[in-house]
């Protein structure tokens, strides 16, 4: 069969293909792409795929002219990508990660987290105790004027606590923490590249930080003020920041041990997995800047209210992570 | 091997073929999204003020949106890039060639953070230098690869060619190198497709010397072995 038979023979079924090809791209456009999926092409679909592979495979064994072979390429490879897709996120794939993947899957890394809760907790403490004892020790992590910053945030005649002296509303400080709270829990994360040193470092120094400025405050007489404001929203962030900084150190530890895989397999099958760790990482931390910017900064709210919810919050979260989806372990 | 090419093997036992893009692709795009981005935070910068109050807060949430997210929203959409690599005709695909999916976006970016350090994403070049792949840190956990989006597929040039049969029976080499040479004629200069076809002389026309009549011969005898016949 010479090329040009070949493509005569064929041609109109390639032309079929192609439209169909077509119209599965304008299907597939940004708000229609659910109802693309409902509706999967038919069944000659597949099968003009498969003729596709075929004739692609016989015209690079015939040697057949560039132009056949590439546009067979070109064919199969579109087809391919339609066939072979994974189903992009639906409602009852979200549902499934938040009541079933996300919990099991922090339970499965239960190892990394509890190493990256004592990374963040041990300094915390210990530089709490120390700076409470001597609060000029505050200087060896905080600089004195952002020591001073936040000693006015905690102050007893501060409009709204924990607040910087400019921002002017709570959307201004919701959009603040955003910005800076996902900066550091993502830092945690990406640092694990670096055989897990970078997750260890980042979760050492905001557990050094955090213990400083606890232990400035409470030294300065603030204490009333900044426990009631943290409670509840650390439930999320603490956790958040943890659960990403063990979502590094797995990262890390693929590196290390990649087992009877390369290292680039074990780091891919390591990221798969921690995808999903990651995706509860980012809906924590929302819930933690939403309860931070409007709900820990509120002075109407009487204390005991806010420890009540602070108890709320942790108990909620430790048993969610511990609990559910325990029925699919 | 200097040939980059990444072979995907389908289900079908098909190969097919990406091309993975290089330093200066994927800088040149990032150059370009850094604009892009640059762009549209000065007019989030210049409109937000007008919502008063709000502004400040709402300035933030678009920035870290804009920073974060920009990059995972445009790779997740049906041509699998950012305006910066759509410029630049790349996009990004999973390792098996199929779409990226929307963990592996997520991670790929995120991984930012680590490809960035120290500078300019410096490690991350470091890793597409080394990498026959030319793969960064964001790209291995992801299981993903940025590759260059497959070009418009050649059109062959049927010229008006006599189509000749060949002089003696020819190999199955032979046969696809003429059939070849025919579909390409016209990208070829006319010196140079001459002493090219000159190659191919004892099978066409061995009394000839090379020349724009020896090229026709090759040519028509190339168009013939492709299935042109005369009328």
């Amino acid at each position: 069969m010479t090329p040009l038979q070949f493509e005569r023979t064929y041609a109109s079924a390639w032309q079929a293909f192609e439209q169909q090809l077509a119209a599965l791209g304008k299907s597939d456009g940004w708000l229609r792409k659910r109802r693309a999926q409902e509706l999967p092409p038919g069944p000659d679909f597949a099968a003009a795929y498969r003729q596709c592979c075929e004739l692609l495979a016989l015209a690079r064994d015939r040697n057949y002219p560039l132009y056949l072979v590439e546009r067979l390429e070109r064919l199969t490879a579109e087809g391919h990508q339609y066939i072979y897709r994974q189903r992009v996120f639906g409602l009852d794939r979200l549902a499934s990660l938040a009541l079933r993947e996300f919990p099991r899957m922090v339970r499965a890394h239960r190892a990394y987290v509890a190493l990256a809760s004592v990374l963040l907790i041990v300094p915390t403490v210990l530089l709490t105790l120390a700076v409470m004892r001597r609060p000029e020790l505050v200087t060896t992590v905080v600089d004195p004027t952002q020591a001073s910053q936040y000693e006015q945030m905690y102050s007893r005649d501060a409009e709204s606590i924990g607040r910087v002296r400019d921002a002017d509303t709570d959307l201004e400080m919701f959009g603040f923490y955003i910005r800076h709270n996902v900066g550091i829990a993502f830092q945690c994360f990406a640092g694990g590249i670096f055989f897990g040193l970078g997750s260890i470092w980042f979760l050492l120094e905001n557990g050094f930080f955090s213990g400083a400025i606890a232990g400035y405050v409470v030294a300065r007489g603030l204490g009333g003020n900044f426990f009631p404001f943290v409670a509840t929203h650390a439930a999320f962030e603490l956790t958040a920041i943890v659960l990403a900084g063990a979502a590094g150190l797995r990262l890390g530890h693929a590196l290390l041990a990649p087992g009877r895989n390369t290292r680039a397999q074990a780091l891919a099958i390591a990221g798969r997995d921690v995808a999903i760790i990651i995706y509860g990482v980012v809906v924590m931390l929302l819930i933690a800047a939403c309860i931070e910017a409007f709900w820990s900064s509120s002075v109407w709210i009487p204390v005991p209210v806010k420890y009540a919810t602070a108890a709320l919050s942790w108990s909620a979260v430790l048993l969610y992570l511990s609990r559910q989806g325990r029925d699919a372990d | 091997m200097l040939d980059p090419a990444f072979r995907v093997e389908t289900p079908e036992g098909i190969e097919l073929e990406l091309q993975p893009a290089g330093l200066h692709a994927r800088a040149c795009a990032w150059l370009l999204d850094l604009l892009i981005r640059c762009m549209v935070i000065y007019i989030i910068a210049l409109v937000t003020p007008m919502l008063a109050g709000l502004g400040v807060g709402v300035f933030l949430i678009l920035l870290f949106l804009v920073e974060w997210l920009y990059p995972v929203a445009f790779e997740l959409m049906p041509l699998a890039a950012t305006p910066g690599k759509r410029l630049v005709g790349l996009r990004v695909v999973m390792t098996n060639g199929l779409p990226v999916t929307v963990g592996a976006s997520l991670a790929r970016n995120l991984l930012r953070a680590a490809d960035f350090l120290p500078v300019l994403y410096a490690t991350g070049a470091i890793s597409v230098l080394l990498r026959h792949d030319f793969r960064r840190l964001g790209d291995l956990v992801a299981d993903t690869l940025v590759v260059h989006a497959p070009r418009p597929a050649s059109v062959a040039l049927h010229q008006d060619i006599e189509p000749l049969p060949p002089l003696r029976p020819l190999g199955r080499e032979a046969q696809s190198a003429l059939v070849r040479l025919a579909t390409r004629a016209g990208r070829i200069n006319s010196e140079r497709l001459d002493e090219v076809a000159a190659v191919a002389a004892p099978a066409c026309g061995p009394e000839l010397r090379a020349g724009p009549e020896l090229t026709r011969r090759v040519l028509g005898v190339g168009f013939w072995l492709l299935g042109g016949r005369r009328e």
